[in-house]
């Protein structure tokens, strides 16, 4: 009787922690305003360097050491893979004209936040072209036990954007639809910044 | 003497054939084809709005077939969608037959049907009620006339990755529907043009190719080389390190070629642009499932 009780509570203790989600749903609460500056910072280095030289940035590994860049120019993409060590990454910014020291301070503001992966997105509204920086961050907070890893995902807009009673955003143009991105439903942090928790990080 | 002026003649008409077939690839004679597919968009001047395709507005319809016959390498899938298969075989007419490619999407939107290579397109009024209505997609949004082509391409062609959903419903791009699997990609190469086209792999198993590299750079010579990928080993959207290993996206091989640490460039087009991106010989390997050459000379 014993034993069986004892593998009951281990079968029940494995279940809570597989289902469990309050680091994550904490997390979410709490991410945006424990790290607003930095990330408003990313947004403006990103989109000062971006102005001068369409890009996409990445931090691939768990120690955010390794960049996976991403050059983009009228008609072809460039994609590269460094380690942040490396002399071939400030070379290969040199090489495409890239200001290296506003290009350092994005990637150490990317790793201050867990930030691994950072670019714009662009979408039509009246058939008028739009973009909105896409940012997704990897943390410790949002893995679980038994269960893939989740990514915090960040649309910011230029724009105020319609949300639901619920904070989910909407379609502008067919308010009862959702806007999703990347087939995913976005919630609210504020009237221009939207999240979701999503298997993949683009 | 008959002898060799019947072998004379014989030869004399072999070449001119095979001039003929290798007539598109020229350079010279794209621009003409192109100019023919402007001459033939322009003489149309204004398309009236079809009954068949009521949310396609006729005047970016035409702007869409314009931009296709100039700038082919800018024809776009869409974000997210399950369109590469189509994406990546439209290359074939937007490169060698802007002309005939503009003349079949007018007549499809004039008449609600029309007929390529071997292949009567008659969609059914779900297929021509959402052709404009596709959105959040990139530029695909604003591009009726590419939303009508792959509508109509997954709504015609069926493989056994269609089984469980056979009917379009909206949101359905994004969706097993519209999947390709690799002997549906043949088919409809092999039934839309009338070239040659050779196969090699499968959904599951890898070309039996010793050395991609050294087979792939003597391919990519005598025409159009699609690849059937396993995207995510490619090109990663999460961390996950061991996955099970099945294809998913199709591309065009525009280039291949070593570099001195001996990584292979490779130049692909997807997604309405070339990309370069360097690979070690292994995950090349690991990633290909399946090789198709397209034989512009050779006509069936």
């Amino acid at each position: 009787m014993k034993r069986h009780c004892t593998i009951l509570g281990i079968l029940a203790g494995m279940l809570m922690l597989a289902t469990s989600c309050n680091h994550s749903r904490k997390f979410t609460q709490t991410y945006y305003s424990d790290n607003e500056k930095t990330i408003l910072s990313i947004r403006d280095r990103f989109n000062r360097i971006y102005d001068q030289h369409p890009f996409s940035l990445e931090l691939k590994d768990k120690y955010l050491q390794r960049i996976g860049l991403e050059i983009i120019t009228d008609s072809i993409k460039y994609i590269y893979a460094f380690n942040l060590n490396e002399p071939y990454l400030t070379d290969t910014l040199r090489r495409y004209g890239f200001d290296i020291n506003a290009m350092g301070d994005l990637i150490i503001d990317m790793q201050r936040a867990h930030c691994t992966w950072i670019t714009n997105l662009d979408y039509y509204e009246k058939y008028e072209k739009k973009e909105l920086l896409f940012l997704s961050v990897r943390h410790q907070a949002l893995e679980s036990f038994m269960k893939p890893e989740k990514y915090f995902t960040m649309a910011l807009f230029n724009e105020e954007q319609p949300v639901d009673e619920k904070n989910r955003l909407l379609d502008k143009e067919g308010l009862s639809q959702f806007r999703k991105i990347h087939g995913k439903v976005y919630r609210s942090i504020n009237k221009r910044a939207f999240y979701a928790v999503t298997d993949m990080y683009r | 003497m008959n002898r060799y002026i019947l072998f004379f003649l014989v030869t004399a008409f072999l070449s001119a054939n095979r001039l003929q077939a290798q007539l598109p690839v020229d350079s010279t004679v794209k621009v003409t084809q192109q100019q023919r597919a402007l001459g033939f968009l322009d003489s149309l001047g204004k398309l009236a709005p079809s009954k068949y395709w009521p949310n396609v507005d006729p005047d970016l319809f035409l702007v869409n077939l314009r931009t296709f016959a100039l700038t082919p390498l800018r024809f776009y899938e869409g974000k997210g969608t399950n369109f590469c298969a189509y994406s990546a075989i439209t290359y074939i007419p937007l490169n060698y037959d802007p002309d005939g490619f503009s003349r079949f999407m007018v007549t499809l939107y004039n008449t609600g049907k029309a007929k390529m290579g071997k292949v009567w397109f008659r969609p059914g009024k779900a297929i021509q009620e959402e052709a404009g209505l596709i959105r959040y997609k990139g530029a695909l949004d604003i591009s009726p006339a590419g939303q009508m082509w792959f509508l109509c391409l997954a709504d015609r062609f069926k493989g056994y990755l269609n089984i469980f959903n056979r009917h379009f419903d909206k949101g359905d791009e994004n969706t097993l529907w519209a999947s390709t699997n690799f002997a549906k990609f043949n088919r409809m190469l092999r039934r839309l043009f009338r070239f040659e086209v050779h196969a090699k792999g499968s959904d599951l198993i890898r070309p039996p190719v010793k050395d991609l590299y050294k087979y792939l750079s003597g391919k990519i010579s005598e025409g159009p080389i699609f690849l059937y990928l396993n995207n995510r080993l490619l090109y990663k959207k999460n961390h996950v390190v061991t996955r099970f290993g099945i294809p998913t996206h199709y591309v065009l091989l525009l280039d291949i070629y070593k570099s001195g640490d001996g990584r292979i460039n490779i130049v692909y087009w997807d997604y309405g642009k070339k990309t370069l991106q360097q690979v070690p010989p292994k995950l090349l390997k690991k990633i290909i499932y399946g090789i198709t050459h397209f034989n512009p000379v050779a006509k069936k």
